[in-house]
């Protein structure tokens, strides 16, 4: 199977603090692969290091084949990425976001878009400042899969989305990997890795747990969160 | 890249009017009053000529208010001066640290752009920013002249907006290597640095001791007095400059390149 994801002695610190600590990670084409651990662990920091945000001290990152820091523009090129906190420039409205990053991306990505904002019932004259959590966060669903992408990164994307729009997304991200991409899903919800997910790791403390399965009980999964 | 630079343009687009409207609309409107005050300029300039340091510190000693282009360099040279500083601080300063101050570095650097081509979009829109800029204000002066029926000294004055230009220029690479360095928008460290430089060449002027360390400060070599009354613009003070000017652009390409980028 094709490895889309391949993270190996991952180590990153900030100054004295932690950050992650010999993270190793596979992760394999078509997979929707939960990414779960407490505030704090780590998870965040593996996604932003992956994505070039952050310089690595140790280890190596490959996606889709290429070096995380030598091939960092092609690989986004393929990347869909879903931060936490989905800001945009606020005098923008959102179609000129929308359009923005598609420009950004050199590729004409409108019949897509229409289909996505449609499903998610978006109003794309609105400013983004106008906008609440939720709608910001369905304008970077769109602005994540409108160039359908080979890779979708989401960190916490379901915070803020309503109980509808949460299972609207689901339903896209499984349409889209029944099509051959790979999802990388980072989250605190347990019920969306039993549900969605193939596989799964958890984050604690900077360190990565591969699990057996992704369907794990409550008990188990909160054990990671205690000390 | 161009989508970058032009997003950016957009942008500041709201800045810069207001920055080269007021600062030209406070040019233009000096230039017409000078007609209204010329009579008691001519009273005025004898005793702003004999102040001593003062007088040379503000170029009245070389310099004749009386007169249109003395008056222009003295006192539109001082708004322009002041103002253009302060633009281009306030301009470069903010224009990378925004990114992660308002938290759009997580969507703009999750497109396939390289941070490379970022901060040079960047820069390019300062420096197309501060071009227009001085266009602009050139233009409101040179309507102020020719509202007077005065020709305008076309050498000096290509010469004062050129040399205002690049030490814009040289404020502005100051401030982006500024800008690289942090997460949070410094504007008010811009300003203090662009009021600094102005008050060290106004110091440097002053004091007789300080006067050899003048060719380090930006306004050294734009300073309008010296360039109306035809003094020779130090060459050294110009290659200060643009070496200052390269090595903090390129500080910044650097800096910027190897840092992680807060969320």
């Amino acid at each position: 199977m094709e490895k889309v994801i391949e993270i190996s002695h991952l180590t990153k610190n900030y100054g004295k603090n932690r950050g992650v600590e010999d993270v190793s990670l596979t992760v394999e084409k078509g997979d929707i692969f939960g990414f779960l651990g407490p505030n704090g662990a780590g998870k965040s920091t593996t996604i932003r290091s992956m994505l070039g945000f952050l310089r690595f001290s140790e280890g190596s990152i490959s996606i889709l084949g290429l070096d995380s820091v030598r091939d960092h523009e092609e690989i986004l090129k393929n990347v869909g990425y879903m931060p936490s906190e989905a800001w945009f420039y606020m005098s923008m409205k959102v179609e000129d976001a929308i359009r923005y990053a598609a420009k950004v991306r050199g590729v004409d990505c409108r019949e897509e878009a229409e289909m996505l904002c449609e499903r998610l019932k978006l109003d794309v004259k609105k400013r983004i400042r106008e906008l609440s959590l939720g709608n910001r966060k369905k304008v970077s669903i769109v602005c994540a899969m409108q160039h359908k992408p080979k890779l979708f990164v989401f960190d916490e994307p379901t915070s803020g989305l309503d109980p509808l729009m949460q299972k609207i997304f689901f339903e896209l991200i499984e349409e889209y990997v029944s099509k051959g991409t790979t999802c990388l899903l980072s989250t605190h919800v347990l019920s969306e890795v039993n549900r969605y997910c193939r596989h799964a790791a958890i984050m604690r403390e900077g360190k990565l747990t591969l699990l057996d399965s992704p369907k794990i009980d409550d008990e188990s999964f909160l054990k990671f969160y205690m000390d | 890249m161009k989508a970058v630079y032009f997003k950016e343009l957009q942008l500041n687009l709201k800045t810069f009017l207001i920055w080269s409207l007021a600062v030209g609309m406070m040019g233009l409107l000096c230039i017409l009053l000078f007609q209204s005050m010329e009579g008691e300029m001519k009273g005025m300039a004898d005793a702003f000529s004999n102040m001593g340091a003062f007088s040379d510190a503000f170029g009245m000693s070389t310099l004749s208010i009386a007169t249109l282009t003395g008056y222009f360099a003295t006192e539109v040279g001082t708004v322009h001066g002041l103002g253009s500083g302060m633009f281009s601080a306030i301009l470069a300063i903010g224009i990378l640290s925004k990114e992660e101050e308002v938290h759009t570095g997580e969507f703009l650097f999750s497109l396939p752009v390289s941070r490379t081509k970022v901060v040079a979009a960047k820069a390019l829109c300062v420096a197309t920013m501060l071009t227009c800029f001085t266009l602009l204000c050139a233009l409101f002066y040179v309507i102020g002249f020719a509202a007077l029926g005065e020709e305008i000294p076309t050498a000096d004055f290509v010469k004062f907006m050129g040399m205002q230009l690049l030490m814009n220029f040289e404020t502005a690479g100051i401030c982006f290597l500024c800008s690289s360095l942090s997460g949070k928008n410094r504007m008010g460290m811009g300003i203090a640095l662009a009021l600094g430089f102005y008050f060290f060449d106004l110091i440097g002027r002053v004091v007789p001791d300080m006067k050899e360390a003048l060719v380090i400060g930006p306004y050294s070599y734009a300073n309008a007095s010296e360039i109306f009354s035809g003094v020779e613009t130090k060459a050294a003070a110009v290659v200060i400059a643009l070496i200052l000017m390269v090595i903090a652009t390129v500080s910044a390409f650097a800096v910027y390149n190897r840092r992680d980028l807060a969320s």
